[in-house]
């Protein structure tokens, strides 16, 4: 069945994807094999296969450096933030798609307009609001306002639009009530849209920055992509334990990602699927 | 809450509150604190008009700021578009191991930006890997690195987003092919065109609204540029971006909010007026349906 130019074609393919594939991970591998250096020796380019293996800069920093105080952190608020916005974008996403008078169909322009808003404009109203409410340098700064999303939202909206009212309906006629309906009833059909929304907001929450670190000071408070980014300007870092702490981001992420994949890819494609 | 409509008020209500504290109440104090001369730790401030306007037309920092925002977004966004079309063709039609490409391609986006960033600014330095294969191909290196170099610092972050971000947009792309009829491709076979004539008459503008909604969103993002500059240069070598303008002028160094906040809504109108102009630009092209 396969001819001969066939095979050809399709082995130049997969060299070409390999090529990419090498370009795309091989930042992440070297991520890795310099955090497993000795600290004193060269990080020199042919050091990649051979040279020493050690956990030492990993212990060094769990430890002494405060970045097990960070990688706690960003569990916490991670798990905090994920938490509320499964409660609370399917509460807003559940009663947008049932109930349809007037104030709501206005939540829902709010929505969408919100999800074309560029956050990072806001950061000097958001250190003053935070200042003022005695909110600055605490764990309610890097919690509260990010407790609910106009994308969540958006994506339980679809899908609770995709199930049809009649089990709701069965319930209310049995004497239920809403809030009953909406625990027992609804959530459990939603779980799909609600893994999904999970899994974005927690990559979302453990990778952002710019909000982290203008709400907090205190090195208790930071999260670890803050801690990373400050460990970096202390003038004696070496890279060893600078790669060491960015894999201390990334393994979580990654047995997420494995673990997840179809989740993952399926809220990326949420919101073009739309269009 | 037993009649329908005080249910729906309940649930409604943290979004509500999350509507109003952090994202109205900011833009409207954001938009009247640019009208003031408002600082850190001085208790009382005057209206200065569009005094910081004014000011900011004026100060080279921030003219800086958005020649370099635009210099970013207009160098990115095309490279970054073709690049995720051109994987997603590569990756799209069944074969043995695809799922991995997938991945593995798509495995930069979910990564912290930060260490991407940290990454990076190990690969560029001095001596590093990228200067050791420019070296390979006949290429000088900047003598300090590429993020110590006016001519390099800008142009090797942006390479880096490309890297980062293409397989984001190639699962948004792979959406969209998937969602292109194989009837259409049957029929074109039949009246005997060949792939590339297929692919310029019926991939090609079949994907243009996915394209476009590419290309908004990825201009929101990337009109917003931040993490990478703060990590990588600091701003330094010519690369402070205009978020990083607002960082610098209102938290970092002066913390004159207002007029900080002042530069912000003029980087809001600008992101605003852009999607405007893309979203009609999509209208458009629905209507010729």
């Amino acid at each position: 069945m396969v001819k001969p130019e066939g095979k050809l074609r399709s082995g130049i393919r997969y060299l070409a994807l390999a090529l990419i594939l090498l370009v795309m991970v091989f930042p992440l591998l070297w991520m890795f094999r310099v955090s497993l250096m000795d600290v004193g020796s060269s990080i020199g380019m042919g050091r990649l296969l051979s040279g020493s293996v050690t956990f030492r800069n990993y212990v060094d920093l769990l430890g002494a450096g405060n970045l097990g105080r960070a990688l706690l952190n960003s569990v916490l608020v991670g798990a905090s933030v994920t938490l509320g916005n499964i409660l609370f974008c399917f509460m807003t996403g559940y009663t947008l798609a049932r109930f349809r008078h007037i104030a709501n169909r206005l939540l829902f322009v709010s929505v969408i307009v919100v999800l074309m808003i560029p956050a990072h404009i806001v950061i000097i109203p958001f250190y003053v609001l935070m200042l003022k409410a005695g909110l600055y340098d605490t764990y309610w700064a890097l919690i509260l306002p990010f407790l609910v999303n106009p994308i969540g939202i958006f994506l339980v909206k679809q899908y609770v639009e995709s199930i049809p009212p009649s089990m709701e309906e069965a319930a209310r006629m049995d004497g239920a009530g809403e809030l009953r309906i909406l625990l027992a009833v609804v959530m459990p059909l939603c779980r799909p849209a609600l893994a999904v929304l999970a899994i974005q907001v927690f990559f979302t929450n453990w990778n952002s920055f710019l909000f982290p670190y203008i709400l907090t000071t205190s090195d208790e408070l930071r999260t670890l992509p803050v801690a990373l980014a400050l460990l970096q300007g202390h003038q004696a870092v070496d890279w060893q334990h600078l790669m060491a702490g960015s894999s201390i981001a990334v393994i979580p992420v990654l047995i997420l990602f494995i673990v997840m994949q179809r989740q993952i890819v399926s809220g990326v494609t949420a919101g073009a699927i739309k269009q | 809450m037993n009649s329908p409509k005080s249910t729906a008020l309940v649930l409604a209500l943290p979004w509500g509150a999350t509507l109003i504290l952090f994202w109205l109440f900011p833009l409207v104090y954001s938009f009247v604190m640019g009208f003031t001369d408002y600082r850190l730790l001085v208790a009382d401030y005057q209206w200065v008009g569009w005094s910081n306007y004014r000011e900011l037309l004026l100060d080279p920092d921030f003219r800086a700021a958005l020649k370099n925002t635009f210099v970013f977004v207009v160098g990115t966004i095309p490279v970054t578009t073709v690049v995720a079309l051109g994987l997603a063709l590569l990756v799209s039609q069944g074969f043995k191991g695809r799922g991995i490409f997938r991945a593995g391609f798509f495995l930069p986006s979910v990564t912290s930006m930060v260490v991407i960033a940290l990454i990076f600014t190990n690969l560029y330095q001095r001596g590093g890997y990228v200067a050791m294969l420019a070296e390979l191909v006949g290429l000088s290196p900047p003598e300090y690195g590429f993020l110590y170099d006016r001519g390099t610092a800008l142009y090797s972050i942006m390479a880096m987003d490309v890297w980062m971000s293409v397989g984001y947009y190639m699962l948004i792309f792979l959406a969209g092919l998937k969602a292109i009829p194989d009837e259409l491709y049957e029929a074109a076979e039949i009246a005997g065109a060949g792939k590339l004539r297929q692919f310029g008459a019926i991939t090609l503008p079949l994907l243009r609204p996915v394209a476009l909604f590419i290309v908004v969103i990825n201009s929101i993002k990337s009109f917003q540029v931040f993490v990478e500059i703060f990590v990588m240069t600091k701003g330094k070598f010519d690369t402070a971006t205009a978020v990083y303008f607002i960082y610098s002028e209102g938290l970092a160094t002066h913390f004159r909010f207002g007029y900080a906040s002042a530069a912000a809504y003029v980087l809001f109108v600008i992101i605003a007026v852009f999607s405007v102009v893309q979203f009609a630009l999509l209208r458009r092209r629905e209507a010729l349906w």
